[in-house]
């Protein structure tokens, strides 16, 4: 028996339909979690190498991510509506709609990183973080990963895979409480690096709660499964 | 009229066979059954143990066991052929009428064993009563359709009772205001809707425990089905109704549990929104979410 919810063959509904609709719900929210991945990748770039126009075009595509939202929202109601799923139908189509706006919030978190950032460029554009921006890079890099593997273990309905995705999500946790170590040592060492401090402590937040949406993406993946 | 048990003796089907020392229901009784779910309430009113339906060379029910609660609504589904109104009509004896149907195992109401010899069948399909799929009102007035089941009961003891009877069970089916002034009126001068619900009225009119229903909307357009759920819903404060139907999504608006039959086995039994939101068997699982092949 496969595992995934969209499969026609022998698995699928009657009404062949219906499993079309359930597979181009699950390609809009692979399409969704692509565009919220490639937005914190590109909102750190811009952070970490001071790229005003890359950041100003991040914001631009947040509507994007907005949109693709609002487009699943829609189709959701739609399918609840015409096809009245029931069972694991209906569970996996309530687990993808909470998928797809954990991907939505994931795109929020780059779009606040995209504004410190243009915060940053007008109000300190000769700060010096250089060795913090190292482990914004990392805790993104983990973060875009782990919601990366996430998504990979939906599409795939790798079960296993998911729930070793949520164990990851303590390791960012505990990156993120040790870069903000770093950064009160640093505040504490001087006093002027406040205010760009600060914007850091921001940023890595966001990225932490990247990795807390990555957790939640993962952790919807064995509700999907026809047992 | 009152009927004998005599006559119902020799009406009873030459080859039906029974067998009353099948095991009463019990509270917390360990049933020998491959049924997953809760098979078993706290109130019955009526209990089925092992029941087996052949016709002929047709094995049609196989084994089934399942309570039947107090002021409850429970619906029978199933793909076609699967056994449910077999099984439904084995309730209150309509396979009787089947020369070829022989029905053994025990099935009992408020305790009492229906398929016992002296168990008066005219009596007990009042208390068990039914509604079909198509509107059957009898060819005469809206008033006799009602007044004719309490009259050869004996329900009524003057014109005036019989008048208050057709009066409440017109109410309790909620047909009176619809009706009630023109009670002489033949019952098939009314709508496909209205015509269900008079046979919901005369079910009602001889006070019975039971109502069982044989996919009672499948004929009747959504307004006069969603009539028909309404007053199911209402019914249920004073009356057991099981439902036989095709429509899923009624049996999940309507009943509090739901049974899946599958080519003449009880697969699971269990609370309504369980069975449509986490069914544990894969056959009603399959057959819920539309991948029954």
């Amino acid at each position: 028996m496969d595992a995934r919810v969209t499969t026609g063959g022998p698995d699928g509904h009657t009404v062949r339909g219906y499993d079309g609709d359930l597979l181009y719900l699950r390609m809009q929210v692979l399409e969704l979690g692509g565009y919220a991945i490639e937005q914190v990748t590109r909102a750190v770039e811009a952070l970490v190498e001071g790229r005003d126009s890359l950041a100003r075009a991040v914001l631009a595509r947040h509507e994007k991510v907005r949109s693709g939202h609002a487009a699943i929202e829609d189709y959701v109601v739609g399918l609840l509506a015409r096809r009245a799923p029931v069972a694991s139908d209906l569970r996996s189509i309530l687990a993808i709609a909470r998928i797809a706006t954990d991907l939505e919030r994931v795109g929020n978190a780059a779009r606040k990183i995209t504004r410190i950032t243009l915060d940053l460029r007008r109000d300190a554009p000769d700060a010096r973080l250089g060795p913090f921006y190292r482990d914004v890079r990392r805790i993104a890099g983990h973060a875009t990963a782990m919601l990366r593997d996430a998504l990979d273990c939906f599409d795939r309905g790798d079960v296993a895979g998911a729930e070793a995705v949520v164990e990851r999500d303590a390791e960012i946790d505990a990156e993120f409480r040790l870069a903000l170590r770093d950064l009160v040592t640093h505040v504490v060492e001087d006093a002027r690096h406040l205010p760009v401090t600060i914007h850091t402590v921001f940023v890595i937040k966001a990225l932490e709660r990247v990795g807390d949406h990555a957790r939640n993406v993962a952790a919807a993946v064995p509700r999907l499964h026809r047992r | 009229m009152a009927t004998t048990s005599e006559n119902v003796r020799s009406n009873l089907p030459p080859r039906a066979s029974v067998s009353a020392a099948a095991d009463q229901s019990q509270p917390g009784e360990q049933l020998d059954t491959k049924t997953v779910g809760q098979v078993t309430v706290a109130n019955p009113v009526m209990t089925a143990r092992k029941v087996n339906v052949h016709y002929g060379d047709k094995h049609a029910i196989k084994d089934v066991s399942i309570d039947i609660a107090s002021n409850a609504v429970i619906a029978f589904i199933g793909p076609s052929g699967c056994g449910k109104s077999t099984f439904l009509r084995c309730l209150n004896r309509m396979n009787d009428t089947i020369d070829s149907a022989r029905v053994t195992g025990h099935i009992a109401l408020e305790g009492q064993d229906i398929y016992d010899k002296r168990q008066d069948v005219v009596q007990l399909r009042a208390r068990v009563g039914m509604v079909f799929q198509k509107p059957n009102p009898f060819p005469k007035s809206i008033f006799e359709n009602i007044a004719y089941g309490p009259r050869i009961h004996g329900l009524a003891a003057n014109r005036a009772d019989l008048d208050e009877i057709v009066q409440t069970s017109l109410q309790k089916a909620g047909l009176w205001e619809e009706v009630k002034d023109r009670l002489d009126h033949p019952g098939t001068s009314l709508s496909g809707g209205q015509q269900q619900r008079l046979c919901i009225a005369r079910a009602i009119a001889v006070d019975p425990e039971v109502i069982l229903m044989d996919e009672p909307c499948s004929a009747l357009d959504p307004i006069a089905t969603a009539r028909i759920e309404d007053l199911i819903d209402e019914l249920r404060q004073s009356y057991s109704i099981v439902i036989v139907t095709h429509n899923m999504q009624q049996a999940a608006r309507v009943s509090q549990r739901t049974a899946y039959f599958h080519l003449g086995d009880l697969i699971e039994v269990g609370a309504t929104d369980v069975i449509f939101t986490n069914p544990r068997h894969k056959l009603t699982e399959d057959y819920i979410t539309g991948r029954f092949g």
